[in-house]
């Protein structure tokens, strides 16, 4: 059972931030969810504004561009655009080092892949998720601001900026162009945050 | 030293506030709360499954801050 009323504003803010980008990159969003998405409002922080321009991006395509963008981009005929695994960031090469390391990590946070699931765990929609995971408790307790600052900099920090950075200039990207713009700012605010930490 | 991490802690708490953590605060947000945290937990005992690409659509609802 998750204590998510305990959390505070922000880290429940991160872990919804964590969440919506693990969503939008593990599957394009449907009609209703671009409705919403369009709805989406942003402050004039750099994170704000970069939602802002998102949303104003999601009022103007439609389910299928959305679809086929995220083929284009993680699919593809023989594969997509961009290959969004840590493994493949740091070493060139899927299934390596990176990846037994996280899976170790998971083993001793309590994580369990889900069995029906056939990507590798370091997928970057998986690590956000993870991430929302252990701020919110999902894998028992709330993990404590170190732990979660030992996951980022161990599986996230090295590589994920660099993904982000990529879908914002990759060729098949209008939507995800902007969702990689929020990543990127994202994880910026994140590293620094820890570093106060 | 407790002040100190307290301190810590207030100045990241200040950061993340300015830096926009709050960005998505005004329209329809992505909800990672309550809900999708009770459906994730489908545990075999051994650890809690994270929520994955076809699955995390059953979980995540849109919803209205």
């Amino acid at each position: 059972m998750s204590d998510v009323d305990a959390l505070a504003t922000e880290d429940l803010l991160r872990a919804r931030m964590y969440r919506f980008l693990a969503r939008l990159l593990s599957a394009p969003p449907d009609e209703a969810m671009l409705k919403s998405l369009s709805e989406m409002d942003g402050d004039d922080t750099g994170l704000g504004k970069a939602m802002l321009s998102f949303a104003n991006i999601a009022s103007k395509i439609n389910q299928e561009q959305a679809e086929e963008e995220y083929h284009d981009l993680f699919i593809g005929v023989a594969r997509g655009e961009l290959l969004p695994y840590g493994s493949y960031y740091l070493t060139g090469f899927l299934h390596e080092k990176p990846l037994s390391k996280l899976r170790n990590d998971m083993a001793q946070l309590g994580i369990a892949s889900d069995a029906s699931h056939k990507e590798p765990e370091d997928h970057i929609a998986s690590l956000m998720d993870m991430m929302a995971g252990l701020i919110t408790g999902e894998f028992g307790e709330p993990a404590p601001l170190a732990g979660q600052k030992a996951f980022f900099e161990a599986h996230i920090a090295s590589w994920a900026s660099h993904f982000f950075a990529d879908l914002e200039g990759a060729k098949s990207s209008v939507l995800y162009a902007a969702i990689g713009t929020i990543g990127r700012s994202f994880m910026e605010i994140e590293a620094t945050a820890f570093s106060m930490s | 030293m407790k002040q100190k991490c307290d301190n810590a802690i207030a100045d990241r708490r200040s950061f993340l506030k300015l830096a926009g953590a709050g960005a998505v605060t005004g329209g329809a947000v992505l909800v990672g709360g309550k809900g999708a945290a009770e459906a994730s937990t489908t545990a075999d005992g051994t650890g809690r499954h994270y929520k994955e690409t076809d699955h995390i659509k059953t979980y995540y609802e849109l919803a209205r801050y």
